[in-house]
């Protein structure tokens, strides 16, 4: 029985089984969802009418070619897709942003301006002996995370289980792990138990006066980082406020900087479903920026509050939107802003955009390539319901011929 | 459609050709022979001008996840030096980190037809090779790394035959679609995960108690056994110690007779001499060179400025973390099977160590007398920019502008230095051998690098001046696969190159280990860890298969 890879979350199990079309999710309802989604809608229109593939192609090429500041927003994508969408930008003098970018774009800028300790997800299976869960449970997300990462019973170099502790608020805490030392923290005061554990694995004295502060677990899990072979800290940007979670990384990475003089310690954030590492990594290597980049003086720039595609709608800064949604099934956002809608089949549209194109779904109607959560692994996506849909590569393909070299 | 350059000065050196007048005939993308009558649908006055096969740079990190984390850190590079995009080009930027398409476009206007990505972690192979189809114009490749992977050390230390270990590499090399085997601080990027800070190379490994010279010993008779054109390439423990001249001369003997390509040497030429304990070894290394016919190297050499290293070397790349420039760096654990760190650097003239690493390099050049065994690389973008060749050309080339760079160093390192005393100027042969018919000679490359019929028609032209690094900077026209990619205005053509691998055979039956491997210990099973043989022509890359010696057997 074929095994096929998901690509409903970042962690891009690669274990599901195929059979006759149906799809095995090894438990996994995020998978298993993602692999039911209905057939739905397979026809491509106009204002609303049903027109062939063509001449969908041709007026979404005469909207972008048309317009003074073209937005291409959604980009959930595999990596061919996202090539593609990013070959179309810069003809057109595009501007690029995914959906909510905004926390993945917080743990990159602390990569830009600091750097990262990090490591995939095989080494954190093998290695981890302790593990710090910071902010809320990760396998809401990541269903399997746990049984993948932590639960593993092969390991290659940690004998029995690893130490594992969660810090965060209790009301987000993990169910499905046993968890040595909880350190309960309310959302508001989680950035200020970060500093103190930063302060204690210095071996500084947190003073008594951070009441809101669980200081003697915290010790704990200081201590325990400290005697690690391989310790590791999970997190997920999105858990942290707005204007926290570079803070958030900051800190991790600051915590990092100073266990890895003595002893190996190791960051993972987390998130990463929808393919946004795989669309971050082809922004850096074709335009060397992982998001948020304007194509429109003709070379690319960057800028995280400038090209946010949620501010550029509201601000009514850009006059035609590309929405692209073939991963998860995300209407385009509420918008005057005429839209061409890249959507797969089963995505409910609250009204009819200016062109409707019908893409597949990576991994249902077609093959196809996408990042994990840990950025460095690609895995091949089979086709597990094959259909004649065109993927957001040949969509966006036939758009840019259509658009040819005029601009 | 034949299409004639006529009248150049051709300098081949594969086919013994230096200096000559001739004219040169291309059809349908390779070197054809003179028409019997007469007849061209394209001509080019090559009158004065210099011809030669297309440059080939055999180690340029120019792909895959590091080279794509060097761009993020580098977010200065990308904000400084944009590119705009033209009526056929790409938008891109970057100098020291430059995006793909933006690479491709550098090279091909620099003459190069070719650039092998060097270091590709194992499971970064797929995530690689796509990027690779956005790299354009020039054809590439890479070498796989193995050394650090978990499997290889387990069979070293279990005492696995060394049939089983030629299977597994050849096995590694298909799955992801490699052209070469790299070896990186062997053992060492493993040992830094179990927190180890450094390794000699008879120093046993934490877990398997491997020693790096056993790893060598395997794997550079592995990549001779399967036939493998590229011998190992192989960047030596302790880059960038005082005294790890030892290590090098070691590593030398480890591959015991085997060949072996000795990478970024100058990075692994230091001895200990001197007030400040910093001294070269370069006429040491080059003096084993010299001697061991088995020993080709790449050298490596830094340029004065701003670039980032990037390199799998985590074990070094976490101790040099001390001179980031800007300050930062990141340090990555891969999958058992290596790593990556990134360090920025700026290197500075008036920094003793920068001033003699340059000296270093530049004396390794001089003083290997073989031409076909040391390559002209600068570890893009490590010691510096491939922009940077055309500069370094020169210094080969024209000893009174070396000399006057030199006396502008730190005061110290011109004493530290022989250089001012080595007279040696690298001919324009010289040059074309080590940067065209010698590279594709020790990739295995049979129809590039040279000019004669049936060659791939990859031909740079050049004006010929006295002053070679404004030749160098800027051919007259680039040729590749027959297509003017490059010409008097610039990028003229975009094709998309070849991506080159071999395909050692192996024992189908033997695979049996490396499955239960996979599917027991790590993240992605052995169903989806190889390529499968349609998925790089999926995505729209031209492989191109070059043929292996026959299998031997010790």
């Amino acid at each position: 029985m074929p095994s096929i890879a998901c690509p409903f979350c970042g962690l891009v199990c690669d274990d599901l089984l195929l059979e006759e079309g149906r799809v095995d999710s090894r438990g996994c309802a995020k998978g298993a969802a993602g692999f039911a989604r209905p057939e739905g809608i397979r026809e491509h229109r106009i204002a609303g009418g049903p027109v062939p593939f063509a001449a969908a192609a041709a007026a979404a090429a005469t909207l972008l070619a048309g317009a003074q500041q073209p937005l291409i927003a959604g980009l959930g994508a595999d990596i061919a897709g996202v090539r593609a969408l990013l070959a179309l930008a810069d003809r057109t003098g595009a501007i690029v942003d995914r959906w909510q970018s905004a926390a993945q774009l917080s743990n990159l800028a602390v990569m830009q301006r600091a750097g990262a300790l990090a490591a995939t997800f095989g080494e954190i299976a093998n290695r981890a002996d302790v593990v710090l869960l910071l902010g809320r449970d990760p396998s809401r997300e990541h269903p399997r995370l746990f049984e993948r990462l932590l639960r593993n019973r092969t390991a290659l170099y940690r004998a029995g289980a690893p130490w594992v502790s969660y810090l965060g608020p209790p009301a987000l805490a993990p169910a499905d792990i046993a968890l040595a030392v909880p350190a309960p923290v309310e959302a508001s005061s989680l950035v200020d138990a970060l500093a103190a554990l930063s302060a204690m694995v210095r071996g500084k004295r947190v003073a008594g006066n951070a009441a809101a502060l669980p200081l003697a677990a915290l010790g704990q899990i200081a201590e325990r980082l400290k005697a690690a072979r391989y310790g590791a800290i999970l997190w997920e940007a999105a858990a942290f406020a707005l204007g926290e979670a570079q803070i958030a990384a900051a800190l991790v990475l600051h915590i990092l900087r100073i266990l890895n003089l003595t002893t190996r310690c190791v960051g993972l954030p987390l998130g990463g479903g929808d393919n946004a590492q795989g669309a971050a990594q082809a922004m850096l290597w074709q335009a060397g920026w992982p998001g948020r980049i304007s194509f429109a003086t003709g070379t690319p720039e960057h800028d995280p509050w400038r090209f946010d595609a949620e501010r550029l709608l509201a601000a009514r800064e850009v006059d035609a939107l590309l929405w692209v949604a073939a991963l998860s099934p995300t209407p385009p956002p509420a918008t005057t802003v005429p839209t061409v809608a890249l959507v797969g089949p089963d995505v409910t549209l609250p009204a009819a955009p200016a062109v409707e194109i019908r893409v597949g779904v990576p991994a249902l109607d077609h093959a196809g390539a996408v990042v994990r959560a840990d950025t460095v692994i690609a895995l091949p996506l089979a086709a597990a319901r094959p259909s004649a849909l065109p993927s957001v590569a040949a969509a966006a393909a036939a758009i840019l011929e259509r658009i040819g070299a005029s601009r | 459609m034949i299409t004639k350059l006529a009248g150049g000065v051709v300098l081949d050196p594969a086919n013994g050709v230096n200096g000559e007048r001739r004219d040169l005939f291309m059809d349908n993308g390779r070197i054809v022979a003179a028409p019997a009558d007469g007849r061209v649908d394209r001509s080019y006055d090559l009158r004065g001008l210099v011809a030669m096969a297309g440059a080939i740079d055999i180690h340029s990190h120019v792909s895959g996840g590091k080279v794509n984390l060097a761009r993020l850190l580098m977010s200065e590079d990308h904000r400084d030096v944009t590119v705009a995009r033209g009526a056929l080009t790409r938008s891109g930027g970057g100098e020291a980190t430059p995006s793909s398409f933006v690479t491709g476009y550098r090279y091909a206007a620099m003459g190069y037809t070719a650039a092998f990505e060097p270091a590709m972690v194992p499971s970064n192979a797929r995530a690689a090779h796509l990027e690779m189809a956005d790299l354009p114009i020039i054809d590439k490749g890479t070498y796989v790394m193995l050394g650090n992977d978990e499997l290889l050390l387990r069979m070293l230390a279990e005492g696995a035959e060394q049939e089983r270990i030629d299977d597994y590499v050849a096995w590694m090399m298909q799955a992801t679609a490699a052209l070469g085997v790299k070896t990186v601080n062997p053992g060492g990027i493993s040992a830094f995960k179990f927190n180890g800070r450094g390794l000699d190379i008879d120093q046993a490994g934490p877990q398997h108690g491997v020693t790096p010279r056993r790893i060598i010993q395997a794997l550079a008779r592995a990549v001779s056994e399967l036939g493998v054109p590229h011998p190992l390439h192989t960047h030596c423990n302790n880059l960038g110690i005082p005294g790890n001249i030892e290590t090098t001369l070691a590593t030398i003997a480890a591959a015991e007779g085997f060949p072996i390509h000795l990478t970024h040497a100058q990075f692994h030429s230091y001895g200990t001499e001197g007030d400040r304990h910093f001294s070269s070894a370069a006429a040491r290394l080059a003096e084993a060179v010299n001697r061991n016919r088995n020993v080709t190297l790449d050298v490596g050499q830094i340029m004065f400025g701003q670039t980032v290293t990037a390199s799998a070397d985590t074990m070094a790349q976490y101790r040099n973390r001390v001179f980031a420039s800007p300050d930062k760096w990141i340090s990555m654990d891969i999958e058992c099977d290596g790593g990556c760190g990134l360090v920025p650097f700026h290197y500075r003239d008036t920094n003793f160590v920068n001033a003699l690493q340059w000296a270093i390099g530049l004396e390794l050049f001089l003083l290997i007398a073989d031409p076909w065994r040391v390559f002209l690389t600068t570890d893009h973008p490590n010691g510096a920019p491939f922009t940077a060749y055309p500069t370094l050309v020169r210094l080969l080339m024209d000893r009174g502008y070396r000399n006057d760079c030199l006396k502008t160093l730190h005061p110290a390192a011109q004493k530290a230095t022989n250089l001012g005393s080595i007279a040696r100027e690298y001919t324009l042969e010289e040059i074309a051998i080590m940067t065209r018919a010698s590279p594709a000679r020790l990739l295995g490359l049979a129809d590039r690098g040279q000019l004669g019929i049936g060659a791939a028609a990859d031909i740079t032209v050049y004006a010929d001046d006295a002053d070679r690094e404004r030749m160098f900077r800027a051919p007259r026209y680039v040729f590749k696969d027959g297509v003017e990619v490059s010409g008097e205005s610039g990028i003229a053509a975009m094709p998309m190159g070849a991506t080159h691998v071999v395909r050692p055979e192996f024992d189908k039956g033997a695979t049996g280990p490396i499955k239960r491997f996979f599917d027991d210990h790590m993240t992605v099973g052995f169903a989806h860890f190889p390529l499968s043989p349609g998925e790089l022509a999926d995505a729209g890359i031209r492989v191109l298969e070059h043929a292996c010696r026959p299998r031997t057997r010790a």
